[in-house]
Formats: structure tokens, C-alpha cells, sequence
């Protein structure tokens, strides 16, 4: 564990409990999540592997406070997230959570290191002080002549790399990554893990990362395999 | 509003990646400026008519008018000199009056007479001037209803009398008359007591303030008719068409502002992926709500003040300019006026904004709700 991990400390980040979600209703019902529990530990970098459909980006945004469960318990920070309002759980995804996703990397208006500084912006920070953070992101995920490009004269694989810096701007305690590879040829996807897992340690980063690539999910330090049943806490 | 405004701004001015957007954005901001536009040009318009029928009615008619409360005689004593001696600005007239024929080269048509003592001359004015067929120079006689004995019988009291001027018009105003002096007036009329006063100020421009510069200086039994009050059918006209054709022309940026919430639900839709990223980052729904309703108001503010700017400078060339014509004799002025005024500028401004308000609530409540996880599937 890293300097940083060791200063954030020890401890449950994520405590799930019988978690269910569904989409629909009567007939055309489709139950996605069937009472998941987990737990997850300060500094773990869990994998979510498993077919499509299961529920692996439901698990995402649930963890995420993007959405809410039909039913079980979830805890973040040991905070029961149904007890927070809409504008706290702004606020969360704002300052303690980071997020990466398949699309959607960078908004296609705003320069590479406006897109970074987007979420200290978001938090009130000032324009230059968000933006002197950003560059410093931007620098650690390789991208420092690129700073002031915009998004369509990036590649795919810079572009992620970008959106991961976007995620960390705001210092989060966890990162939620959904296919973060899946639009990359498999050398950028990679070298886009290897940035990940080298941030997820200098950082001192909790991280959850939905692949479908068992070769990426591998490396983590565990892997939370859906398989559609009713599932108990991950495992390795 | 920081980031907010930034937000706006590049959607706004930065849609170069989005450009059927930004190509509608450009036509909202295009229909706000000509609604803006279209009604400061009408305003300004209806000003320049309206100012020259009220400056027109100032120069012409009387300012104020001081009636008895009770009964058809002014109260005696020497209240009128009193009020001469107090306002030497003001143009004090007593009038005594009654109806009397008056016989032309053309033809005899009834008239009000009104005895003045400040006048040493007969007028006519207009209306009198063309049914009797008469201008300045024309003798006229004046048959009133008083009568005198004749070889023949009682006949009407006869004064011949030669026009030295013909008077204005008030507007709105369709009697015949003839003015004459105070000596004349008696024997035409008889001893009647004064039944009006007339004021009016040297400067036309003071009319509206007559009435309550005298207010205090006439006796309790005499009323103070204000310019105001003397021509109310004729301002209240006025104002009116000034509020149903605004009403109008407003309907313009009624359209203009449908187009802009069409273009902000556009946008709403086509930025719902971006939005739901900016949400994850931890924008809340509020402020995505504010985020589209400055959209709107950007929009609306920035093409209000364009519209209002380019209507105030055409309106101001039109008038400099005198461009429009009319044909003389059949107008009182020898072109279209306008006139922009700051009220006009100001009730157009907020028009816009909020009509652009208005426009912008349902697309930001909209987007506002619309959900994230259907934003970040979109592709």
C-alpha cells in the first residue's frame, strides 16, 4: 500500500446488503440485481465481470448514487445513501466519487483541460485554480501537450485517458470505471488499465471497474463475478 | 453561477461541433431580435403620431378650464384678476357664451359664441370657417337669439362683422365657433354672467400642469377642469391604441419565444448525454434547471437587446431621415414621425426577457428531470 493509500486509512467503503433492482413492471419485469451483498475495503481495486444483462452497470450506478435500489441496504462511508437527498448525493458524486464510462468521455465544447477541471468547477472551485489542477491531472495521465486540444482531435484511447483524469480532479475516495475499455483496441486498453491500477495505488483510490475482459479484470485484486443468481459477497 | 455560465456561454457562442443547433439556436436569437425590433419600430411609431396629436392639442386647445360646481355663473369678486396678477405665465380668458346663427357667403350655420374678454378681434375657427365658406377678411353675420323690435315685428339681434383670424381645432373637438369680443359678446347675448374661464399657458409644453399650478388660487365654488380631463376621450383613445396595437405587435415575440423553447428542447435532447456526465460529476438537478433557463434568458436577453438596439437606430433614421411621406393637407405632418422613448426601450427589454423566461421554463424543467442513466445509454 502507498503512502497515500496508507494516509486515507482503513476501512469499509462499500457495505451492500441484499440488494435488488429491477427494470418494468408485471410481466415484462426483469429483475436485474437479486439481493447482492458485498463489502468492500478501503483500497481494494474490485473487478465486475460478468455477462451482459446481469447487472454489472446497475451495480455501477447504484454505487454511483446515479439510481436507487428496490430493495436491501447500501452504505457508503458507512452512510446509509437512501438517507441522503438528491442535492447530498450531488454533492457526493461531486466530491467523493469519480466516475469513468464507456461514452460520453469528455464534452465535445470544452478543451481537454476544461473537461478535467469540469467537476472543481461543478464544486465552486475558481476557473484558474480548477484549471491549474486540471493540468496537473492532465500531466499525470500522459496528456500534457494535449491540454488544450478539444475532444474531437483526441484519439479514443487520449480521450479516456482524459475522462480518468477527469475522474480524480476532485480527489475521490472511489472510483467507479464501466468499461472504461471497451471502445479501445486492445494495446490502448492496456496501457489505459496500467494507468488505472498505477492511480488506483499512488492515489490511495478505492476502485470498482466493470470489463468484460478477464485479462484486465485479472489484475485486479478481486473479481465480483454476476451471474444473474442471487450472489454473496465477491470472489477472487 | 460560475460554471453555469460557462456552460451556457460555450453551447451558446461555441456550437461549432453542433451545427444544426447551433443553426437553430441562431434562428431563436434571430426571431427574438426581429420581435424586439418589430416592437420598438411600432412603439416608436405610435409615440411619433400620438406626441404630435398631443403637442398639436397643446398648441391649439385650452389648458385648463375653471367651471362653476353649482349652477351655469361663476361665483363673483375679483378672483380672476387675482389669478392674472399670480400667473402672468398663464393666458387668462373669460368666456361668456350661447348658441347664435351665423350667416356666410355660402351658407347660415349654427354656432356656440363665446364672449372673451381678452380678445379685441372676431375668430372662426376651422369647422365654422368651411361650412360658412369664410377666411380672414370674410364679413359674417351673427343672428342671436335675442330680439329687437323692427317695423316688421321682433327680429333677431343682426352684428355684421368682418373675420380677422380663423382659429385651430381642437381635436376631438366638432363644434362650430366663433369668438368675439367681451362688448360684442354682451349685446349679442345679453349681461350673462361668466360661465368658464379659460387658461392656458404661453408654453404649450406646460399644459398638463396647469390645472394644479391654479388649484389653490380660485374660490371654493369653482372647479378646476384639467387639460387631462378636458380631452379624456380623445388621450384615453390614444392610450388604448397604444396598448391594442402593442398587444399586437407583441404577438410577435409571443412566436419568437415558442421557437426558442423549441430550439432549448432541441437542445435539451441533443445535450442529454453531456448533461448526464455533468450530473455524475455532481451537477444537481437545480442547477441543470438554471443551466437551460440561462440558456433561454441568453438567448432571449441577448436578441432582446439586438432587436432593440436595430429598431431604436432605424426608427431614429426613419425620423432624421423623414424616409415616409404623407401626402400634405391630408395629415397635419408632412411625414411618418417616430419617436423612441426610454419607457419603450425599457417595456420592449422586458418583454423579451420575459418572454424568453417563459419560453425556457418547461425545457429546463425538462431536462431537469429527465434521467441520467437514459442520458449516459444515449449514443
Amino acid at each position: 500500500m502507498s503512502e497515500a493509500a496508507a494516509a486515507r486509512g482503513v476501512g469499509t467503503v462499500v457495505t451492500a446488503a441484499g440488494l435488488r433492482k429491477g427494470y418494468g413492471s408485471g410481466e415484462r419485469r426483469v429483475e436485474v440485481l437479486r439481493g447482492l451483498d458485498l463489502e468492500l475495503p478501503r483500497g481494494e481495486m474490485l473487478a465486475v465481470v460478468g455477462p451482459s444483462g446481469v447487472g454489472k452497470s446497475t451495480l455501477l450506478h447504484l454505487l454511483g448514487l446515479l439510481d436507487r435500489p428496490d430493495a436491501g441496504r447500501l452504505e457508503l462511508f458507512d452512510t446509509d445513501v437512501e438517507t441522503l437527498a438528491v442535492e447530498a448525493r450531488a454533492e457526493w458524486r461531486n466530491r467523493r466519487l469519480g466516475f469513468v464510462f464507456q461514452f460520453h468521455a469528455l464534452l465535445p465544447e470544452f478543451s481537454l483541460e476544461e473537461n478535467v477541471a469540469m467537476p472543481l468547477l461543478i464544486g465552486g472551485a475558481s476557473r484558474r485554480a480548477a484549471l491549474e489542477r486540471a493540468r496537473e491531472l492532465v500531466a499525470a495521465v500522459g496528456l500534457a501537450s494535449r491540454a488544450t486540444h478539444f475532444p474531437d482531435e483526441l484519439s479514443g484511447g487520449e480521450q479516456q485517458r482524459g475522462a480518468v483524469a477527469r475522474a480524480l480532479v476532485a480527489r475521490p475516495e472511489l472510483l467507479l470505471a464501466d468499461e472504461p475499455t471497451g471502445n479501445l483496441d486492445a494495446s490502448a486498453a492496456s496501457a489505459l488499465f496500467d494507468l488505472l491500477a498505477q492511480l488506483h495505488l499512488s492515489r490511495g483510490l478505492t476502485s470498482v471497474i466493470v470489463t468484460h475482459n478477464e485479462a484486465l479484470a485479472s489484475r485486479c485484486t478481486r473479481v465480483l463475478r454476476l451471474t444473474g443468481a442471487a450472489v454473496g459477497d465477491g470472489h477472487a | 453561477m460560475g460554471v453555469l455560465s460557462l456552460l451556457a456561454g460555450r453551447y451558446l457562442l461555441g456550437l461549432r461541433r453542433r451545427t444544426h443547433v447551433a443553426a437553430v439556436s441562431a434562428i431563436s436569437f434571430g426571431a427574438m431580435a426581429l420581435g424586439a425590433a418589430a416592437l420598438v419600430v411600432t412603439l416608436a411609431l405610435l409615440e411619433g403620431f400620438q406626441s404630435t396629436i398631443r403637442t398639436q392639442l397643446a398648441a391649439s386647445g385650452v389648458h385648463a378650464e375653471l367651471r362653476p360646481r353649482i349652477g351655469r355663473a361663476l361665483p363673483d369678486g375679483d378672483w380672476v384678476a387675482r389669478l392674472r396678477a399670480a400667473h402672468p405665465e398663464l393666458e387668462v380668458r373669460m368666456v361668456r357664451g350661447g348658441a347664435v346663427w351665423c350667416l356666410g357667403p355660402d351658407s347660415a350655420v349654427p354656432a356656440d359664441l363665446e364672449a372673451v374678454d381678452t380678445l379685441s378681434r372676431v375668430e372662426v375657427n376651422r369647422i365654422l370657417a368651411a361650412e360658412l365658406g369664410a377666411g380672414v377678411g370674410t364679413e359674417v353675420t351673427i343672428a342671436s337669439p335675442r330680439l329687437t323690435l323692427s317695423p316688421l315685428g321682433p327680429l333677431p339681434l343682426r352684428r355684421r362683422v368682418d373675420v380677422a383670424a380663423v382659429g385651430a381645432t381642437q381635436p376631438g373637438d366638432e363644434r362650430a365657433v366663433i369668438r368675439v369680443p367681451l362688448q360684442l359678446g354682451g349685446e349679442l347675448l345679453g349681461s350673462t354672467a361668466p360661465r368658464a374661464v379659460d387658461l392656458r399657458a404661453h408654453d404649450p409644453r406646460r399644459a398638463w400642469e396647469v390645472a394644479s399650478d391654479v388649484q389653490r388660487d380660485v374660490p371654493g365654488g369653482v372647479e378646476v377642469v384639467s387639460f387631462a380631463e378636458l380631452n379624456r376621450p380623445l388621450l384615453a383613445a390614444l392610450a388604448l391604441e397604444r396598448v391594442m396595437i402593442g398587444f399586437g405587435v407583441g404577438l410577435v415575440m409571443v412566436v419568437a419565444a415558442l421557437n426558442l423553447l423549441c430550439n432549448l428542447a432541441l437542445l435539451a435532447a441533443e445535450k442529454r448525454a453531456d448533461v448526464a456526465v455533468l450530473a455524475a460529476a455532481g451537477l444537481a438537478p437545480s442547477r441543470v434547471r438554471r443551466l437551460f433557463l440561462l440558456l433561454g434568458l441568453g438567448v432571449g436577453a441577448l436578441g432582446g437587446i439586438l432587436g432593440t438596439v436595430l429598431g431604436a437606430a432605424a426608427a431614429a433614421l426613419l425620423e432624421r431621415t423623414h424616409a415616409l411621406p404623407l401626402p400634405r393637407g391630408v395629415f397635419i405632418v408632412s411625414h411618418v414621425p417616430f419617436r423612441v422613448t426610454p419607457g419603450a426601450v425599457t417595456v420592449v427589454l422586458g418583454v423579451s426577457l420575459l418572454a424568453a423566461l417563459l419560453a425556457s421554463l418547461a425545457p429546463a424543467r425538462a431536462a431537469a428531470r429527465r434521467d441520467v442513466l437514459e442520458g449516459l445509454r444515449y449514443e
